[in-house]
């Protein structure tokens, strides 16, 4: 057998988390150590994963199958297809990029360390398992810690904020459980897994009747109108890493979550819904574009923008379902294209946003647009690299994010017209509100108050360039992931 | 070397420098002028090696692919490119040089020159951009970098404001041109602008009539939101807030330019639609009036310039509608030699005098700075349409185009057009060198810039001075025959001309001019122009407030409506538990209470069932 290189790297934050907690107490530098040090450990052999994995082959790969409850079907199988590797790539990012930014934290670090390795371990093991029960045991891994996370660790009416968070994603898994279990039993296959679940045919009048289930459940993590609310909240109140991870990538569960479970099992399911979920998420992409331009608050603007970045992703799965079973191959493979590149993009580029927003509290303790002015002058490298991301959401070409707006908004335009230019005059928008948090905070006369005000620089300056240098690096070369993904996706075509 | 080879050198080398410069010198303003300087240099002679080389075929890599829709990344070498590539290297050296003695004592020139290479490279990219969505790219970029450089003081409010408002409203336009390309994708699956060219496989084969009308209507939004034409221009004149070279080439060979320069690169596919050409002849006429007469009661200098940049591409625009792809690139190319030029004379004044009035720069002793005033003469002079200067021969060719296109009417408001350039031209130069009185002192401050700033005006002045030599050319290079006019013909536009510049004379020039305006008796006219024809107050009054009137909404609906609703929906819930615990009281009597009540509860609905 192979080297099991899905299990190592979901060994690793397991790892992480069972070495944290044997840390003696006071240690806090081990503890970071440990963290940083397995979290490079899971990001090396992501990129390892990334360059063994064949496109060409496209398809699942890298298949671990070991039975585990055999009188239910419960198998741990683990394999990607190109999708996966892209999403564990930037959950590797992400993860490490949060650990060095969480450098300076002071407070209780062994449990904060150990609840986010955990978190980790969730999302991981969501991206890679071809199971649909382990699917949702992950899952429920990966949204439980926020839980203390935000309440131990956060800001911002902290207590509101997790248990708001906490009752939607709940609602949501409350949904979706039930679902899943009609599922396999509708199935009658006696197995959990995807593959074979994938290859069964549901009747149409279950798959409508249950599609929206999932989507709803899943749809409520990926931040979709009108169910948005507990994110940006969230976000606000999460500290620093975890906004990272919650807005980078927990939202990429949900929309990773519609696509293995819901458009794949039930793909007329999703046909028919694919409609009324396209225009909620069209009106959610400028909702979340005008309630940012009011917004005070650094992180609300940020949260509000996911809620419409994230609005594309959906759009573009919607649209995808539609194209496929359309028979229109091409504008089917563009959305889905662009739905996974928006998907990882905005997970790099929310990332950025929180890792900077993080600094600037961190040195500044606020995090209101209209206490700054003129930060520019003051501390010049994090101001940048806010622009840098900055530019990115308002879907500035040379950055990645560009290159998956283009693909939804081409197959949004092919689809439904009026939509679809609806849609693109959204880019006034998000260029309005981007702008403005610059022209107010980090343009204008210099605020007296921060003079003197430390600038990022040594180490602190490494996670936040290497999420820039990604974002320009796909910016420039989009083949790296289409090549990627773009297989993974003619095969979805299959399934219609 | 292989034009693939020069290409790369011309559009990257910009790049390069401005990479460098942003990472490594941000403490080293000096080395980081030399490294733009290196990298403006090697551009234009890449650019000048390719224009000596002459059109080649294009050559494309790919990009990506996703579906059927493959993006090539590549470059075109016809004469178009190759001819404004070069004119765009050149302004931009020419400014660049420039730059080094106006800010000489900035202290974020490192900023400044890494932006002019991001400008520069952005510009070059799209100028030999093979692919339409590659163009499109390209011309976002521009419009990024012509942000930082406007907003380059950044801690000047009206600059940000400025900085802010030139990239929105190019963005309103590129939503347009957005669309219309991803339309193109979807109809014809081409985004190879040669390709799309071709008259047997290209877009007029797979489109036409209405569907053809409005993709080019929606390309035009963005042509009008770049070149600044009516309704999107007002962020032009605001744009004045970022350095004056920077104007110089925001105005001349780039950003503006870029808008005018996708039209002729596209020329065949607008003119395919009558609407489009009536509708493009409309708006760009239509602003070129609105831009003179407002130019006509300004007092700053930098406005005066930029309302002419306004009408000046309306000129282009209207040529290439009236189907004169001569016509149009000509006025591009020269104009942007000129316009170059006489915003770096304004900025020779202004460095110098430290005010943008025109009256006030008069008075402080302008026409003492010989050189920098010769150049002003010079260029205004082409501005202005008089012979032999540059402008003369494509103002001509501009009016000819209009003329045998058959649009007379048209014709006519170009040529009142011209009258009024020639008299608010001459009543900038008027105010400029024969002011009224000239300050105590004026005399002893005579003496001129520095000679950094006064050899590349020297270069463009002989630009404006000798343009007209160029017509031959650029024909061959466009591989179009030069139209030849008879004199009579030339004479409407001459007499235009003649008429505008005796008039700023009678008003501003002559030793007891009244030096007010003929404008100034109009009453409510003049009151129109002098509040910019209540454009941006309209913007203000409705856009402005309709945006934060929903965005107040939209906040007020997640705050009390969708957030709200699922907050009161968890404290509700958590109520009725509290409602149900009463229930838990410890009470024997209560819960006997309870299951007699449940009891008759059950029974009644059986009984009724």
């Amino acid at each position: 057998m192979d080297f099991p290189i899905l299990s190592a790297i979901l060994l690793c934050p397991l790892a992480a988390v069972l070495v944290i907690m044997l840390i003696p107490a006071g240690r806090d530098e081990w503890v970071r150590w440990v963290s940083a040090v397995f979290s490079a450990i899971a990001l090396a052999l992501s990129t390892v994963l990334w360059f063994a994995y064949d496109p060409g082959a496209a398809g699942l790969q890298f298949t671990e199958h070991i039975p585990w409850v055999p009188a239910v079907g419960i198998d741990y199988h683990m394999a990607v297809d190109g999708y996966g590797v892209a999403l564990i790539m930037l959950n590797s990012l992400v993860l490490f990029t949060g650990v060095l930014t969480m450098w300076t934290l002071k407070v209780r670090v062994k449990e904060y360390f150990a609840f986010m390795m955990l978190l980790v371990v969730g999302v991981y093991g969501v991206f890679m398992t071809q199971d649909l029960f382990l699917l949702f045991f992950f899952y429920e891994i990966a949204v439980v810690p926020m839980y203390p996370l935000i309440l131990i660790w956060g800001s911002t009416r902290k207590e509101y904020g997790a248990m708001k968070l906490m009752l939607f994603l709940l609602v949501g898994s409350a949904l979706l459980f039930p679902a899943l279990l009609a599922i396999y039993h509708q199935a009658g296959l006696g197995t959990f897994s995807l593959v074979e679940l994938g290859a069964h045919t549901f009747e149409r009048d279950f798959q409508v009747f249950v599609y929206p289930f999932v989507y709803l459940g899943f749809g409520v993590l990926a931040g979709m109108f009108p169910f948005h609310g507990w994110s940006p909240t969230g976000h606000v109140a999460a500290p620093t890493a975890v906004s990272m991870l919650h807005a980078g990538v927990l939202m990429k569960l949900g929309a990773f979550g519609v696509l293995v479970v819901g458009i794949r099992l039930l793909p007329e399911g999703a046909l028919y819904w694919a409609p009324l979920f396209a225009v909620l998420a069209a009106v959610g992409i400028i909702y979340g574009g005008f309630v940012a331009l009011r917004q005070n608050d650094f992180k609300f603007v940020i949260g509000f923008s996911s809620v419409s970045h994230m609005g594309i992703v959906l759009l573009g799965l919607n649209i995808g379902v539609i194209g496929f079973a359309g028979g229109d191959a091409s504008t089917g493979q563009s959305a889905f294209d662009g739905a996974v590149f928006q998907m990882f993009a905005h997970g790099v580029m929310t990332a950025l946003f929180f890792s900077t927003v993080g600094y600037i509290y961190e040195t500044s303790h606020s995090k209101m647009i209209g206490d700054f002015g003129g930060l520019g002058s003051q501390m010049p490298k994090a101001v940048s690299i806010f622009i840098v991301a900055g530019l990115c959401g308002a879907g500035l070409p040379g950055l990645a994010s560009f290159w998956g707006e283009l693909l939804v908004f081409l197959a949004a335009l092919a689809t439904f017209p009026l939509l679809g230019a609806v849609v693109v005059a959204g880019l006034v928008l998000t260029a309005l509100y981007v702008l403005r948090v610059f022209n107010q905070a980090f343009f204008g006369p210099p605020n007296p108050k921060w003079e003197g005000l430390p600038d990022l620089r040594g180490w602190a300056l490494l996670p936040r360039a290497l999420l820039v240098a990604v974002l320009v690096l796909f910016g420039f070369f989009p083949r790296a992931m289409l090549d990627l993904i773009g297989s993974t996706t003619s095969l979805l075509a299959e399934v219609f | 070397m292989s034009p693939t080879l020069l290409v790369l050198l011309t559009i990257f080398a910009p790049f390069v420098a401005f990479g460098i410069s942003l990472v490594f010198l941000m403490r080293r303003p000096v080395l980081a002028q030399g490294v733009a300087l290196a990298g403006g240099a090697v551009s234009v002679l890449a650019a000048l090696l390719l224009l000596a080389g002459g059109p080649a075929e294009p050559v494309r890599h790919l990009w990506f692919a996703s579906g059927n829709f493959q993006l090539q990344f590549g470059f075109v070498f016809d004469g178009l490119s190759l001819a404004f590539g070069a004119v765009v290297a050149v302004i931009a050296f020419c400014i660049q040089v420039y730059s080094i003695g106006y800010m000489h004592h900035d202290p974020g020139r490192t900023r400044y020159f890494a932006m002019l290479g991001l400008f520069g490279w952005s510009m070059l990219g799209f100028v030999y951009s093979v692919d339409l969505l590659q163009a499109f790219i390209f011309w976002e970029l521009v419009g990024l970098a012509s942000f930082f450089l406007i907003g380059f003081w950044y801690e000047k409010p009206e600059a940000i404001a400025a900085a802010k408002k030139a990239f929105i409203m190019t963005r309103v336009g590129d939503v347009g041109l957005f669309i219309g390309v991803l339309m193109i994708l979807n109809l014809t699956g081409i985004s190879d602008i040669p390709a799309l060219l071709d008259a047997e496989t290209g877009l007029l084969a797979h489109v036409s009539g209405g569907t053809l009308a409005l993709i080019m209507m929606l390309l035009f939004m963005g042509i009008a939101g770049k070149s600044a034409q009516f309704p999107l221009h007002t962020w032009l004149p605001d744009a004045m807030e970022g350095p004056t070279p920077v104007s110089a080439l925001l105005h001349s060979a780039t950003m503006v330019a870029a808008g005018v320069f996708l039209f002729a690169r596209l020329h065949p596919l607008f003119l395919a639609s009558e609407v489009v050409v009536v509708t493009v002849l409309a708006v760009a006429l239509f602003t070129a009036i609105l831009s003179s007469t407002i130019a006509l009661v300004e007092r700053d200098i930098k406005r005066v310039l930029a309302y002419s940049s306004i009408g000046q591409l309306g000129f282009m625009l209207a040529a290439l509608a009236a189907g004169s792809l001569f016509a149009g690139v000509l006025h591009l190319i020269l104009h942007a030699v000129f316009k170059a030029l006489l915003f770096l004379c304004a900025g020779s004044y202004i460095h110098r005098f430290e005010t943008n009035d025109m009256e006030e720069i008069g008075r402080l002793g302008a026409r003492r700075m010989r050189w920098t005033t010769a150049g002003l003469l010079a260029g205004g002079g082409a501005l202005a349409g008089i012979p032999p200067l540059a402008g003369f021969f494509s103002k001509e060719e501009v009016l000819a185009a209009i003329s045998y296109a058959g649009y007379t009417a048209f014709w006519l408001v170009a040529l009142l057009a011209a009258f009024l350039t020639a008299y608010y031209t001459f009543r900038m130069i008027f105010l400029v060198t024969l002011p009224a009185r000239m300050e105590q002192g004026a005399k002893d401050a005579a003496g001129d810039s520095p000679w950094v700033m006064l050899v590349p005006m020297a270069v463009l002045t002989a630009g404006a001075v000798l343009g007209g030599l160029m017509m031959g050319p650029l024909g061959g290079l466009l591989g179009l025959e030069v139209p030849s006019h008879s004199l009579i013909s030339m004479l409407p536009a001459l007499g235009a001309v003649a008429v505008g510049v005796g008039l700023a004379w009678w008003d501003f020039g002559r030793a007891r001019a009244p030096r007010r305006g003929f404008v100034e008796a109009l009453g409510p006219l003049h009151t129109l122009f002098v509040n910019k024809w209540y454009v941006d107050d309209f913007y203000r009054a409705t856009f402005g407030r309709a945006v934060h009137a929903v965005s107040r909404l939209l906040q007020k609906t997640e705050e009390k409506g969708l957030d709200g609703g699922f907050d009161n929906a968890a404290i509700s819930t958590s109520r009725l538990g509290g409602l149900i615990a009463r229930l838990q009281n410890g009470w024997v009597q209560s819960y006997i209470a309870s299951v007699i009540l449940i009891v008759a509860l059950a029974g009644f609905y059986l009984g009724i069932r």
